[in-house]
């Protein structure tokens, strides 16, 4: 259930049972049911949707209402008498005129609370992972990114001695270069991060690391945010061209440390 | 478990069960009470637990502190303030009293919490018995911890008082009264006379409080903070401890103070200025007009960090917020921005494009000596009081310059106060100026397009217009950016511009026509990316070496704002004519049925009707 709301779905669910309980009547029905639509459409999902397109949707929901209360002549009667009832018969006098300023006050407050809608800087998607290159260029060296790897990973089995020695070299360029923005802890949390639009990547994530590859990671470490296409929208990010201040080999080095700091492997070569 | 308690309780107060008087036992047993406390100071944990603290420590917190805790890790020569050197035993932010170790409480505090607006934010992520242990490994850096003469109980923080405002001008007299003011300046912006002067105990430079801005309180932000703040002192530092010198309530008035001194707890960071539309010129002559018709324009805080994407980094910039707002009429538009800044530094040089030499990047420390001669060759400053051969030497042992001065920390020859100013000594002033600059691209995208120039001075397809000012003129001069290194000045429109310097803020505002040729218009309802660059000259800034936001907007309110009142009554005008006609229509449906000349479908639809 991701995505949604869930206490709301539940509450709505336990109106419905509520008014089964007591069989509720078909007006009942069509203005629970109008309600919760509005609610669903509001406040049913973490990520809200565009007000223009809850609009529509709930167009179509009224219309669709309005169709099936319309849809026999038993029906119709079952809708509207009472309603008729409310307003011929004198003992309701009192909810009538409540009804009768309430309306026009909830008309009045939803045109104010529209026209009083703060403001917002517009705001942009952007790819997080857009498709890289087939092949780029890293100090004058041409990579295939389909087969490039990390030089140094095969360490790991022929010589952990100088494996340790290149993440302890990753772990200096890391701190000498990678925490202002990635954060102390690699939460992507640094200490210039609240100032940045894209945010750092967070590397504790198992969302980002382990589903890239090392020549992945190696392309945007070494080319940065002006190496992305523009789908990654490359004018917003802070993520610099580390060729500019680094060589091949702390890169590779500090590729290493990223992994090997959260505990995560990067995703095989030839895996899509 | 090693426990060093302390046995001497038992000897000072004798058993209640000697003394008479019910009194004496009160006293006796709150006496015991009190000391509780100091007994489990000595804790040095397990050897279990200082192991499993030490790998805690070495995965994360050594790249800074040092693998040995001496803060001499990876990145301790690129931040401000340095990471906390262990083997000293003196912590700054505790509950205990001046120069005494702090209680583990107070360490679970710095590392949990973190210490924020340094390079230590928090540590969430650690669970805490990991938290525990770490603190076992690093008071085994310091024999201090093994001494029971260094612990101190924790002070009494009494409840605030009410923040009246008595209060708060009693308040303010002890802050003038104890000094407070000649560091952390009049109304608390950390430009008090002393500021630029400060150093820590180990000769670094200490960048001083801004108690306007409560969230950058490393200590905490609440009340209770301030109070032991003041009252513990920061050991190592040249903020003192009032513990001795006031009285409590005094302190308590103080506290009132300074917090009224703040701008909230949260910096209450914005995405958008709005600009608002007025009928008045603008004049930027008229002070007091001109702060009328800003008086009623928004304004919106933005966080600024350091530039550290292209050469000439800044790892510790010295302003790390601006507030911003805009005011339009027919024709011009003006914005203002202010910030803190401890010192207005209005004698030196800045730019966008001056050239940073690498080394200056760590901390001005480590720059080979060819570094700084070739420096001194091409800038003519810096080290050009010295001449070509005896930079080297001064760049070597003598990190800002200076020279023979061997007591001069920062050199600077005999310019004491200038702890960073190399080169300029008896000029008294910075070699560096603030200076201040807003970005614009120079063209809108298509609507609904997100492109825009590369956030850093743009780049060769997108360019950027810069408003920039030097506060040593305060002039605005504009320059077209077509990447950071390729920043250049353009006469393509007249920006003027009006500066002042007022108790540690610059107000700056700026004042161009809205339409423009060669760069950005603004039309009514327009949203345009904006972008700022602060340059503290007292921190060296100048081209990249700055500190700078991302890309936020300014939206141009219209000019014709539509009341609400009329389209609000319409809507329940309507609303309600359309209830008392269905009440009209189903009542005569009624009274007609009931004199037996109807059918009840006919008043059934009648009723529906309105309600589609
Ligand atoms: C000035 C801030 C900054 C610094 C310093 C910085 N980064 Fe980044 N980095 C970012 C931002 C912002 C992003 C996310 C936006 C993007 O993808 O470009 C990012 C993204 C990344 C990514 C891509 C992750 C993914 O999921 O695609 C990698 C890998 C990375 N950074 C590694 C590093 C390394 C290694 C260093 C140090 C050598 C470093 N970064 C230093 C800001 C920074
Ligand atoms: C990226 C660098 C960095 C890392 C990593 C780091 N610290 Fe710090 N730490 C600092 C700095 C800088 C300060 C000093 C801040 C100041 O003086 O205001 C500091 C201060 C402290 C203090 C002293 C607070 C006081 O009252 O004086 C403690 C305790 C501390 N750190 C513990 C830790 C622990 C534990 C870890 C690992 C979990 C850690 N730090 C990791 C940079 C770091
Ligand atoms: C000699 C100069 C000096 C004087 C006098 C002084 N302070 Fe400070 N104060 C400092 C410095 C320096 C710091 C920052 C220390 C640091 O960076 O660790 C500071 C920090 C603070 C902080 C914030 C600490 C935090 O949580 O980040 C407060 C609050 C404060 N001072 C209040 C006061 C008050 C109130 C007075 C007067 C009773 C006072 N100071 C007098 C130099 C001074």
């Amino acid at each position: 259930m991701d995505g949604f709301n869930l206490p709301l779905l539940l509450a709505l669910a336990a109106v419905a049972g509520a008014l089964v309980w007591r069989r509720a009547n078909t007006l009942t029905w069509l203005l629970f049911s109008w309600g919760a639509l509005w609610a669903f459409f509001k406040f049913g999902f973490t990520v809200p949707i565009p007000q223009s397109v809850a609009t529509i949707y709930l167009g179509i929901t009224t219309l669709a209402l309005v169709c099936f209360a319309s849809s026999s002549r038993e029906r119709l009667e079952e809708v509207t008498s009472p309603i008729v009832r409310l307003i011929r018969e004198p003992r309701y006098r009192l909810p009538l005129a409540a009804l009768l300023v309430a309306l026009p006050a909830l008309a009045a407050y939803n045109v104010h609370a529209d026209m009083n809608v703060p403001l917002e800087a517009p705001g942009f998607g952007r790819e997080v992972h857009p498709a890289p290159p087939t092949e780029i260029t890293v100090h004058g060296e041409t990579l295939d990114m389909a087969t490039a790897d990390n030089p140094y990973i095969h360490l790991h089995e022929d010589d952990p001695a100088a494996y340790e020695e290149h993440l302890e070299n990753g772990r200096r360029v890391y701190y000498e270069n990678c925490f202002w923005c990635h954060g102390d802890g690699m939460g992507g949390d640094g200490m210039f991060a609240h100032g940045l639009n894209p945010a750092p990547s967070n590397f504790n994530d198992g969302g980002t690391l382990p589903i890239l590859q090392a020549s992945f990671v190696h392309w945007r470490i070494a080319l940065g945010a002006p190496g992305l296409p523009a789908g990654g929208t490359p004018w917003d990010s802070a993520m610099p061209a580390w060729e500019k201040f680094l060589t091949t080999e702390e890169m590779w080095d500090v590729n290493l440390f990223i992994y090997d700091f959260n505990g995560f492997e990067p995703r095989a070569l030839g895996q899509h | 478990m090693a426990r060093h308690g302390i046995s001497i309780t038992a000897a000072h107060h004798p058993p209640a069960a000697c003394s008479a008087a019910p009194r004496a036992v009160a006293a006796a047993v709150a006496a015991l009470l009190a000391t509780a406390p100091l007994m489990a100071q000595v804790d040095l944990g397990t050897e279990e637990q200082r192991a499993a603290g030490k790998v805690v420590y070495d995965k994360y917190c050594g790249q800074c502190h040092g693998d040995d805790g001496d803060g001499n890790g990876y990145a301790t020569l690129r931040v401000k303030p340095k990471p906390r050197d262990f083997t000293t035993g003196k912590y700054k932010f505790r509950t205990t009293p001046n120069g005494m170790l702090p209680t583990d409480d107070d360490l679970r505090r710095a590392i949990e919490v973190g210490l924020p607006y340094t390079s230590m934010p928090g540590w969430p992520n650690l669970t805490s018995a990991e938290i525990d242990n770490v603190i076992y490994y690093i008071k085994s850096f310091s024999p201090d911890f093994e001494n029971p003469d260094r612990y101190g109980e924790p002070i009494d923080i009494p409840p605030p008082l009410e923040s009246t405002e008595e209060s708060i001008s009693r308040g303010r007299v002890v802050y003038e009264e104890q000094g407070c003011a000649s560091c952390h300046g009049e109304v608390g912006r950390g430009d008090g006379p002393s500021a630029p002067t400060l150093v820590n105990d180990k000769g670094d430079p200490i960048k001083i409080a801004d108690l306007t801005q409560r969230w950058t309180y490393r200590g905490g932000p609440t009340k209770e903070d301030i109070y032991r703040t003041f009252s513990t002192g920061l050991n190592g530092t040249p903020m003192p401890s009032y513990a001795d010198s006031l009285e409590v309530e005094d302190r308590q008035h103080l506290v009132n103070y300074v917090y009224s001194l703040g701008d909230g707890d949260d910096p209450g960071y914005g995405t958008l200025i709005t600009a608002v539309h007025a009928e008045e010129p603008i004049d930027l002559q008229n002070g007091d007009a001109l702060d009328a018709l800003f008086a009623d324009a928004p304004m919106t805080r933005f966080p600024l960090v350091g530039q550290i994407s292209e050469p000439g980094r800044n790892f510790y910039p010295s302003v790390t917020s601006i507030e911003a707002q805009a005011v339009y009429n027919r024709d011009e538009i003006a914005f203002r921005v202010r910030w803190n800044d401890l010192r207005a530094d209005t004698t030196g040089r800045n730019g966008p494009s001056m050239d940073v030499p690498m080394w200056d990047e760590d901390n001005g420390i480590g720059g080979d000596a060819e570094d700084g001669a070739e420096d001194a060759a091409d800038s003519g400053d810096f080290f050009g009081d010295f001449g070509g051969e005896e930079a080297p030497a001064a760049a070597e042992d003598d990190f800002f310059g200076g020279g023979d001065t061997g007591d001069d920390f920062f050199g600077g020859g005999d310019d004491g106060d200038d702890f960073f100013g190399g080169g300029d000594a008896g000029s008294g002033g910075a070699e560096f100026s603030d200076a201040v600059a807003l970005q614009f691209p120079i063209s809108l995208a298509e609507a609904g397009s997100p492109l825009k120039p590369y956030f850093l001075f743009g780049d060769s397809q997108n360019p950027v217009d810069l408003w920039f000012v030097n506060l040593t003129y305060g002039v605005a001069d504009t320059f077209r950016g077509r990447g950071s290194d390729q920043v250049v000045p353009t006469e393509a429109d007249i920006v003027e511009a009006v500066t002042s310097y007022d108790q540690g803020e610059w107000t700056v505002t700026y004042k161009r026509r809205r339409s423009s040729r060669a760069g950005i218009s603004f039309a009514e309802q327009q949203y345009t990316p904006i972008a700022f660059s602060v340059w503290d000259g007292f921190n060296r800034e100048r081209g990249n070496k700055r500190a700078l936001s991302s890309w936020f907007y300014v939206y141009t309110e219209p000019s014709v704002q539509q009341a609400a009142t009329l389209p609000v009554l319409r809507a329940a005008f309507l609303v309600l004519a359309i209830e008392l006609l269905v009440v009209f229509l189903v009542r005569r449906r009624a009274r007609q049925r009931a004199a037996g000349s109807d059918t009840a479908a006919d008043a059934v639809a009648a009723a529906g009707a309105p309600a589609v």
